[in-house]
């Protein structure tokens, strides 16, 4: 096999750039009017919002803020914005008979442009979703001190559910499209000894359809801002301000963010592994991106689907949702057949991220791969089949209670499967205790209170009384915040040096490490007390009774909310000025690391093969992979290197099986 | 100090040898693993199964001792809330043993197995083990099963199953308010007056939005659905009212707009008796 072919339109196809790039005194390339397309974009979609309203105000009359003007213009805003951004150039032209071109751009301006480098577009990704997080981080803190003491305070109660709405929309896409957006789309390739993904210009559509969504977000309070939750349950939905029109355009086109990005992770691990990747070779943050897609490319649609019927409700006059005609536990129903897998959607990546992570720093294979990578499927499939367990109080069927409790316990067993494959792997092993691990011992922990508390709520009896409480609330932020962002926060920190080529400050990431752990936990403890004891969950005031909790909690949220500026302090002090890092600063094995750091324009400079398993630490003479053509070269340069065993790794030997047994 | 290796040649990678001894299988396992300055494949770990059980051992005794000594739970006023409190403290109580052996295991790796990374060399490559999965995956079965039968199903049967009841009262939800209308036809909005010891059914409904009629101090719950009938059932054991216990009310747990978080209603448990005199005093007062 050969090296992948060049992306389309690179600077040999498209031949408009001729001039040589202009460098600045320590050579790096000077951007040359680098927001010209973002400023394009943004005007096209002005453009095309004004001409949607128009249009509708033309044909039927009405005020510019009628909910089926805001759609319209909406659509045709999208329309521009991708168009402006490099739509025209990178499918435009192909459409009348050109050479479709991509941004070539080599300085900082191609973080601005509509690259097709995956790995241009996983920092997009990962710096687009850090900012929504510290966006949501600022909703809960002015959440957090609304509640710090009872009564209505800093925010009143519309208001207060407005935010929490907003703080849980943001949070979640931030969650979902977190780990695997930035880093599936950065390492997922590299990890498979590809050149890229297999549809580079569809991951440059996929991320450019997300800033649109954080505006659309962020934007609805002009129209009177969304209450329903995150949930958006009708007949809520369908009566609140026309806020919720602009939440429902957004969250369809996150939905295709996510579809599009899971088909290109999908087809990229299917067909552009490198010679020797088998699928029993693959690292497992790439086993855990792929099965995420697969869920994701699956049940995406539905979410998008009961907001397409939740909207058609407001401006068409249907009546899905209504209690006199339809049914609004219909829409419980298609919410949650997403919502649910969803939940996997955000932690499955965490669980590859943490478990990547844990083999490199406690140096050893990775323990039970086999069963880790089954259950991680296994969940993938159970997950579409425990939806209901959030509807144990809605007022469906009896007998629906037993069969969903039933799959839901039945979860917790690959689930399980997950933490053994962490422990057997922490087993003895010679633990290196930098940032990212200590990171994932904070992970562990919040991800197994996270687990023994879900059991309360799997089960009917017990989640009778604990459902829509501060129970419930405080057991997703142990596995949504504690499995998700803390496998991001220890992403961020592992790839930082191959992502950067720099190092980040080591003393000051340990100290945001058990900063955080100890804040949140201290933040969310008292929360799981507030819930069994009667405060229920989306209310911005509360009987007295609960204030020291809520005071406790309030306190604690403030100093999680400050660690986070250690955290980016650290990340954009050290990107800029921290210390080369060299290739392989953690020693690991996986091919990301055999590369440079930062890696070249199309990662490799010859094509890998794959020859052993990526996690054989301690296995004597084990190899992954290695570059034939770089080998050669070198043995053709230096004809005594290669007597070492080293440089002349066995095509098949270090691999599946030679590993002995131990039993401790 | 280092816990986990018997001989150091300087650098913690290093091991040279198993000690002797009656214990030395148990207590001690070779490994295949590289010494970093001899390239031999040898060496001898302590085995970790030994503080880790003791860790285990002693984490679940205090997470035990802690979950029979302090109740997280409020007051009960129902014997629902026996049954759900019963199923919340068995809960815990398996749930100790668990999330001490991960809390063991996490202390004895930052104790006995830290390393110096600079130094390090690589742990023993231990891949799989067919024995330890196998066992792994029995126990988290069993387990689940178990939570599924008892408190799941029994729970669900004693909470749920019941459909008799001495009362009817109608719970009707509204933004943002509830309306409680009691058998004999009167109609409230201040207050939810019932009598203890004795089941009543509520019969929930929604005239809007989504609600739910949450009773903290009952443990029940279940949503008023817009076009739904639904319904939940409770015995009282007690008399009360909302100044003995802040749970006695009748809370909205399903968000409903902007005035949900106050959307609660206080709860009078009085004896049959006073209950009668009540719903006809409302009556008559119409």
């Amino acid at each position: 096999m050969t090296m992948v072919e060049e992306p389309v339109g690179s600077a040999a196809s498209g031949g408009r750039t001729t001039k040589p790039p202009r460098r600045t005194k320590k050579g790096r390339i000077k951007a040359r009017r680098p927001f010209r397309y973002v400023v394009r974009g943004a005007v096209l979609a002005f453009v095309g919002y004004v001409l949607g309203v128009l249009i509708v105000i033309g044909a039927r009359g009405g005020s510019p803020t009628d909910e089926l003007a805001v759609i319209a213009g909406y659509v045709l805003a999208l329309i521009g914005w991708l168009a402006g951004v490099g739509g025209i150039e990178a499918f435009g032209r192909q459409w009348v008979g050109k050479v479709p071109e991509v941004s070539t751009d080599k300085s900082w301006g191609r973080y601005f442009g509509f690259s097709v480098d995956h790995k241009v577009i996983g920092i997009q990704y990962g710096v687009t979703l850090i900012a929504v997080l510290l966006i949501g981080g600022i909703s809960a803190m002015i959440m957090r001190i609304e509640l710090a003491s009872p009564g209505v305070g800093v925010v009143d109660l519309d208001d207060f559910n407005k935010i929490v709405s907003m703080h849980g929309i943001l949070m979640v896409a931030v969650a979902v499209a977190g780990v695997i957006g930035a880093f599936g789309n950065y390492i997922v390739p590299i990890q498979v000894g590809a050149a890229d993904m297999a549809f580079p210009r569809i991951n440059a559509l996929a991320y450019w359809l997300l800033p649109p969504v954080a505006v659309g977000l962020l934007s609805a309070p002009l129209l009177g801002s969304f209450n329903a939750g995150w949930t958006a349950y009708a007949p809520l939905s369908v009566t609140n301000e026309s806020g919720q029109i602009l939440f429902n355009l957004a969250i369809i086109t996150f939905g295709l963010v996510s579809i599009l990005g899971a088909i290109n992770i999908i087809v990229t691990v299917i067909t552009m592994r490198a010679p020797g990747m088998t699928w029993g070779r693959l690292p497992i943050f790439t086993w855990a991106a792929f099965a995420t897609a697969l869920l994701a490319f699956t049940v995406t649609q539905f979410f998008a689907g009961a907001l397409v019927l939740v909207t058609m409700d407001r401006v068409a006059g249907t009546a899905f949702f209504s209690p006199e005609v339809g049914t609004s536990l219909l829409y419980q129903h298609i919410f949650w057949f997403y919502s649910h897998p969803a939940v996997y959607i955000m932690v499955i990546p965490g669980f590859g991220v943490i478990l990547e992570l844990t083999t490199t720093f406690a140096r050893k294979p990775l323990f039970a791969y086999r069963a880790v990578v089954a259950s991680m499927l296994t969940i993938v499939g159970l997950s579409v089949v425990v939806w209901a367990h959030h509807m144990f109080t809605s007022g469906m069927a009896d007998f629906l209670h037993g069969p969903f409790m039933i799959l839901t316990e039945a979860i917790s067993i690959p689930t399980g499967v997950i933490f053994l494959g962490m422990i057997g792997t922490l087993w003895q092993g010679k633990l290196w205790f930098r940032t990212p691990l200590v990171i994932a011992f904070g992970w562990l922990f919040n991800f197994l209170i996270g687990g023994i508390t879900g059991i309360f709520l799997a089960d009917v009896a017990t989640d009778i009384h604990l459902q829509d409480t501060y129970f419930v609330v405080a057991h997703f932020h142990y596995t949504i915040v504690g499995g998700a962002i803390f496998a991001l926060l220890a992403a961020v920190f592992y790839w930082f040096p191959k992502i950067t080529g720099r190092m980040y400050n080591e003393r000051l990431g340990k100290i945001f490490a058990i900063w955080v752990t100890v804040a949140f936990n201290m933040t969310f403890i008292p929360l799981f007390w507030a819930g069994m004891n009667g405060m229920n969950r989306r209310i911005g005031d509360y009987p007295p009774a609960y204030e020291a909790a809520n005071k406790f909690a309030s306190v604690w949220a403030l100093i999680l909310g400050a660690s986070f500026l250690l955290f980016v302090g650290n990340i954009v002090y050290s990107a800029i000025w921290g210390p080369k890092a060299g290739p392989n600063p953690w020693n690991a094995r996986t091919l990301e690391w055999l590369i440079s750091s930062p890696p070249s324009e199309h990662n490799f400079t010859s094509q890998p093969r794959v020859v052993g398993h990526p996690y054989d630490y301690g296995v004597e003479g084990s190899v992954h992979a290695y570059f034939p053509a770089e080998q050669a070269a070198r043995a053709a340069e230096q004809p005594v290197a290669t007597a070492t065993a080293v440089l002349d790794p066995p095509e098949a030997s270090g691999d599946d099986g030679d590993a002995e047994e131990v039993v401790t | 100090m280092r816990f986990g290796y018997r001989w150091s040649c300087g650098y913690d990678h290093g091991h040279h040898g198993c000690p002797d001894g009656v214990w030395r299988g148990v207590l001690w396992v070779r490994l295949p693993s590289v010494h970093l300055h001899s390239g031999r494949l040898e060496g001898c770990v302590r085995r970790s199964w030994i503080p880790v059980t003791i860790l285990w051992l002693a984490y679940t005794v205090l997470m035990v001792w802690a979950v029979s000594q302090f109740n997280w739970l409020p007051q009960e006023w129902a014997e629902e809330a026996h049954v759900v409190d019963e199923a919340m403290v068995l809960l815990q109580y398996l749930g100790a043993p668990v999330m001490a052996l991960v809390l063991a295991v996490m202390t004895w790796a930052v104790i006995g197995w830290r390393s110096n990374g600079a130094k390090r060399g690589d742990g023993p490559p231990q891949r799989d083990n067919r024995v330890v999965v196998t066992t792994w995956l029995v126990i988290t079965s069993a387990l689940a099963i178990f939570v599924v039968i008892n408190p799941g199903f029994v729970g669900l049967a004693e909470i749920r199953g019941e459909p008799n009841a001495d009362y009817a009262i109608e719970i009707q939800g509204a933004q943002f308010f509830w309306k409680v209308t009691y058998p004999n036809g009167a109609e409230a909005l201040d207050e939810l007056v019932i009598p203890a010891e004795r089941r009543v059914r509520y019969d929930v409904s929604s005239v809007d939005v989504n609600h739910s009629f949450w009773i903290p101090a009952f443990r029940i719950k279940i949503d008023a659905v817009a076009g739904l009938a639904t319904r939940a059932f409770a015995t009282a054991d007690k008399e009360g009212t909302i100044d003995d216990d802040v749970n006695l009310r009748i809370q909205c747990a399903e968000l409903c707009g902007a005035g949900h978080a106050q959307m609660a209603l206080p709860i009078r448990v009085v004896s049959e008796a006073e209950f009668i005199e009540y719903i006809d005093g409302l009556l008559e007062g119409e």
